[in-house]
């Protein structure tokens, strides 16, 4: 009776091919050799031998002519799919509820991500020249990393031009602040300077003018943001603007362009252009030839992009030109950013013309939508394999009529696709009416879905099937293996043995614990940041440019009348508004740090914090060589004993007196950086910053302001209130809260709804067990705790899975996104061990409430 | 005549089954032609001449019995058909015709050529 047989795989393959007529006699004449080959050789032999029969009946007249689909009424078959579809679907509202709500916002953030990145993908490649037009970028050392800077040595275009005969243009670019005026508007402006080929190079088209017109170094060019600040809606070309330089000299520039309203995905920005030689006018010291100097930008554009490469081959003398004349910042190499890879690019690039995206949007965004698919996906697994137990007849009888396995594997995964596509039509109507706008509102990012984009459907159609598919052929696969006797004796029991559904809902509820603890943390963190301390105390502190000594000497007269002023000071440079870099030597190395000149009381007007040692002393003269260093600094230098270290700034030598604690001079996305303080002279006094009574802010804001206007009628007031330095930033991290809570909200609401969904169906599932335990004198209570003891190994199994997972992703995460975040804490952890067993309850109690009214015997009438 | 068109391995395979009467099946059919021509025929090309002649209306065929080696699968047997015999005659009358042509002389001097 044990019979030999060959292969399984060949007398598949063979049914494949061969002609249903012919297949069963023809096999039993090949097994029929078959087994007498066994007689007389080996196993081997015999199956080669059969396989080589097989190939040889693969001919014209055995194979089977293609049937395709004519004896199958395929229409009908699926319009039941969808009829049986769309009645289990309104059988449990709620379960298709919960599957088509999750999938939908799930799909709905993802398409958040979706425009986000075809926005920042599509950033400045609207150039026309965008692949031949380059940035030149430097490299050198600073504190012993290599940094890519966007600014060049001011001689090199001139010299590119010259020696390379690749290069067809260059533009030199260089921004600076001037005040504009136009009759009685006067403003602090920033202005581009640039060779007339900044325009051949880049595109930006004309609304009024030409673009010729940069030729002339008396025209000046205007957005259209700035024209329509000036001049309102007319067109001003023909009109005059007064140039006041920073050295106080003028010169009248003629409007001869307008420039169209900037793309929204743009990175290269400016105000006005003006033609390069003006920089000249703007500091007559300017020497073109000076390799200490650098230029902002020196963009080239070669005349084949591949030509570069030749270019960027050809920069070492360049190098050894710059290091000669400029060794205190050797450059290491220069390498091309073409505009096309320039916004990418710019994270890595310090002091570019462009700029890159924060980190920060990219990771979250992703990780978050990504995250709230699965969580909705798994969601939508356990639901289906449970909610599958109602379904076990339809699929019995469906068996029987002669559907075979792949048939229902094929109903299931249809099904599920078009679960989905209600999802995603209705993900894309949430995502186009109020997830994109409301993100646009918080951010300002102006991101669109323009709904005729090809790339959009694209998009959504490998959206419905990844998810379709990942969704769905695990329930589709399972539900379809069941063997039709067993279904019909009901003796099936679904998920009972299966370890694998077991994971699945492991993973749900583990998948729910870190996105709970996630948004929990994500939140505390916003907060934390929001409420971090700067290092000094910017709430009482006002403060104002000055031009020069005079005003500021006339301003410091009045304004220490003011009884509300409590101390008063000035210094060169001034905190959240810039200051310079220098070289600081010590016997073993150098060090580029931060350098403030302030006045002597200027600690104690900012309300920095000296830690040890003592700030400068009023009219104290041997302070000229002393220093005030921050904590960093100290850390930086690992210095021991920090007072009374001597250090050389451009060979003087310069005592530290104090050290100061570490304060934010930049928003809290920067490090703080090794920062020193040194005396400033009365003459270079540049800012005014003084300390008020609490609560009277804006009472000495108003009076400054006044004296300002009545001392200074023709240059613009620069002062403000030193807490509103940075609320850009703070606006930013306010709208990143509030995004960060919905999301927060979002995966808690999608993880309880999961959770509910699934008890609700298992104890739906066995109501006739629990009538009849009903009947036989079981007490509520024991019900309840019947279901209970059902998810506690769950429970702790997830939680031991999702608490160290999800610690160990948001601090690698907050890691890698922020520079300053949060101290990790158990919170975020305790808060959805909270949550989930809370929603646990919740719905045990519902439903044991429902069993305990229901009559029974309408529970044991449950087919 | 197109009517009758017989190829030359259809023709030993009508003949097999002729031979072999009620025991035609395609394994009886291939184990006779080997022992009985000693060429090799593989399950493909007989199988394809049985279908082909049966589609002639050369041959009939009708299922049979199962058996064990067989792996329960039935046998397939063949019989010849009246329009079959008369092929077959048709093509035996032909040949000899031809042979029959043959001027002696020309096969003298084959075998004359051959000794």
């Amino acid at each position: 009776m044990n019979q030999k047989l060959p292969p399984k795989l060949l007398l598949r393959f063979f049914k494949w091919f061969c002609h249903r007529d012919l297949h069963a006699y023809v096999e039993g004449d090949l097994l029929e050799l078959y087994q007498e080959k066994l007689l007389n050789s080996s196993r081997r032999t015999a199956d080669f031998k059969i396989a080589i029969d097989i190939l040889l009946l693969f001919r014209p007249s055995i194979i089977r002519p293609f049937e395709g689909f004519k004896n199958s009424n395929n229409n009908a078959m699926l319009k039941n799919y969808f009829k049986t579809s769309m009645r289990s679907m309104m059988r449990s509202p709620l379960s298709s509820f919960i599957n088509i709500f999750g999938l939908s916002v799930a799909i709905g953030i993802c398409l958040i991500v979706y425009a986000f990145i075809d926005q920042d993908i599509s950033i400045d490649q609207f150039h026309q020249n965008r692949h031949e037009v380059f940035l030149t970028t430097a490299h050198s050392y600073q504190d012993g990393e290599l940094v890519q800077y966007g600014q060049t040595p001011t001689p090199l275009a001139q010299m590119l031009k010259g020696d390379f005969p690749q290069i067809t243009e260059i533009c030199r670019v260089e921004d600076v602040n001037v005040v504009l005026k136009h009759g009685d508007k006067v403003f602090h402006e920033r202005v581009r300077f640039a060779d007339p080929s900044f325009l051949d190079m880049l595109t930006f088209p004309m609304q009024w003018g030409t673009s010729g017109t940069l030729n002339d170094p008396n025209s000046i060019i205007l957005t259209d943001e700035m024209s329509v600040k000036y001049f309102g809606d007319l067109n001003p070309v023909g009109e005059d603007l007064l140039m006041k330089f920073e050295d106080e000299s003028v010169k009248t520039f003629t409007v001869t362009g307008v420039i169209e309203p900037f793309p929204k995905a743009h990175a290269i920005h400016f105000d006005y252009l003006v033609n390069f030689e003006n920089i000249r006018k703007s500091d007559q010291a300017y020497d073109l030839a000076d390799w200490t100097r650098s230029l902002n930008a020196t963009l080239i554009r070669v005349n084949v992009p591949a030509n570069i490469e030749a270019v960027e081959r050809g920069m070492n003398k360049y190098k050894k030109l710059q290091n000669d004349a400029n060794p205190e910042r050797p450059i290491e190499s220069f390498s091309f950013v073409s505009i096309a890879d320039l916004h990418e690019a710019s994270n890595d690039i310090r002091n570019g013309i462009s700029y890159g995206t924060r980190k920060e949007g990219w990771v979250i965004l992703s990780i978050m939508a990504l995250f709230i698919l699965t969580l909705a996906c798994f969601n939508y697994i356990n639901i289906a394999i449970v909610s599958a137990s109602k379904r076990l007849k339809e699929i019995g009888v469906r068996k029987v009529i002669g559907a075979n396995r792949g048939l229902v594997i094929f109903q299931f995964l249809a099904e599920n696709i078009l679960v989905m596509s209600f999802a995603l039509l209705f993900g894309l109507f949430l995502g186009y009416s109020t997830f994109i706008p409301w993100f646009n509102g918080l951010f300002g990012r102006g991101l669109e879905l323009v709904l005729l984009d090809l790339n959009l459907w694209i998009f959504l159609l490998s959206m419905l099937l990844l998810t379709g598919l990942a969704s769905g052929i695990y329930p589709a696969f399972y539900i379809s293996k069941f063997q039709v006797i067993g279904i019909f004796r009901g003796s099936v029991q679904l998920g009972k043995k299966n370890p694998l559904t077991k994971i699945f809902l492991t993973l749900q509820l583990a998948l729910a614990f870190i996105a709970i603890s996630g948004g929990v943390w994500m939140t505390q963190n916003k907060d934390y940041q929001i409420n971090r301390s700067w290092g000094y105390q910017p709430n009482e502190v006002l403060y104002t440019d000055v031009p020069d000594q005079s005003a500021f000497d006339q301003l410091y007269a009045v304004m220490s009348q003011n009884p509300n002023v409590l101390s008063i000071s000035g210094s060169s440079q001034h905190l959240g508004h810039g200051l310079r870099d220098v070289v600081v030597d010590t016997p073993e190395r150098q060090y580029e740090v931060g350098q403030f000149a302030v006045g002597a009381n200027y600690f104690e007007t900012m309300g920095l914090q000296i830690l040890e040692g003592r700030a400068f002393q009023p009219n104290f003269e041997s302070d000229n060589r002393s220093l005030v260093v921050n904590e960093q600094f100290v850390h930086n230098l690992s210095l021991q004993n920090p007072l009374a270290e001597i250090v050389k700034i451009d060979s003087a030598r310069y005592e530290i007196i104090g050290v100061v604690k570490d304060f934010h001079n930049w928003d809290f996305d920067y490090k703080i950086e090794p920062t020193i303080f040194k005396v400033a002279g009365t003459q270079d006094f540049r800012y005014l910053s003084m300390k008020v009574r609490t609560g009277k802010q804006s009472e000495v804001y108003q009076a400054l302001r006044e004296q300002w206007i009545s001392h200074f009628p023709n240059t613009p007031f620069q002062g403000g209130y030193q807490e509103g330095v940075f609320s850009g930033y703070f606006d930013y991290m306010d709208s990143a809260a509030e995004f960060m809570r919905a999301l927060a909200f979002v995966c808690i609401l999608l993880a309880s709804l999961g959770l509910y969904g699934l008890i609700t169906l298992n104890i739906s599932g066995r109501v006739r067990e629990f009538s009849i335990r009903k009947v036989l004198g079981a007490s509520l209570k024991n019900v309840a705790m019947i279901i209970t003891k059902q998810y506690v190994l769950l429970f702790v199994l997830s939680t031991l899975l999702g608490a160290p997972a999800g610690y160990v992703l948001m601090e690698t995460l907050f890691d890698t996104v922020f520079t300053y975040h949060m101290p990790m804490n158990y919170s975020g952890l305790v808060i959805s061990v909270i949550l989930l067993v809370g929603v646990l309850l919740v719905t045990i109690y519902t439903q044991v409430r429902k069993l305990a009214k229901a009559n029974p015997v309408d529970g044991l009438k449950v087919e | 005549m197109k009517k009758f068109q017989l190829g030359e391995f259809e023709e030993i395979v009508m003949l097999t089954v002729g031979v072999l009467y009620k025991e035609a099946y395609g394994v009886s059919i291939k184990k006779e032609i080997e022992t009985r021509l000693s060429r090799k025929v593989s399950v493909g090309a007989l199988q394809s001449a049985l279908k082909r002649l049966e589609q002639k209306g050369y041959l009939k065929s009708a299922p049979g019995d199962t058996s064990q080696e067989r792996a329960g699968r039935p046998k397939l047997y063949f019989e010849i058909t009246a329009e079959g015999k008369n092929a077959l005659e048709y093509t035996r009358s032909t040949r000899n015709e031809l042979w029959n042509s043959i001027p002696g002389l020309a096969l003298d001097v084959k075998f004359a050529l051959s000794v």
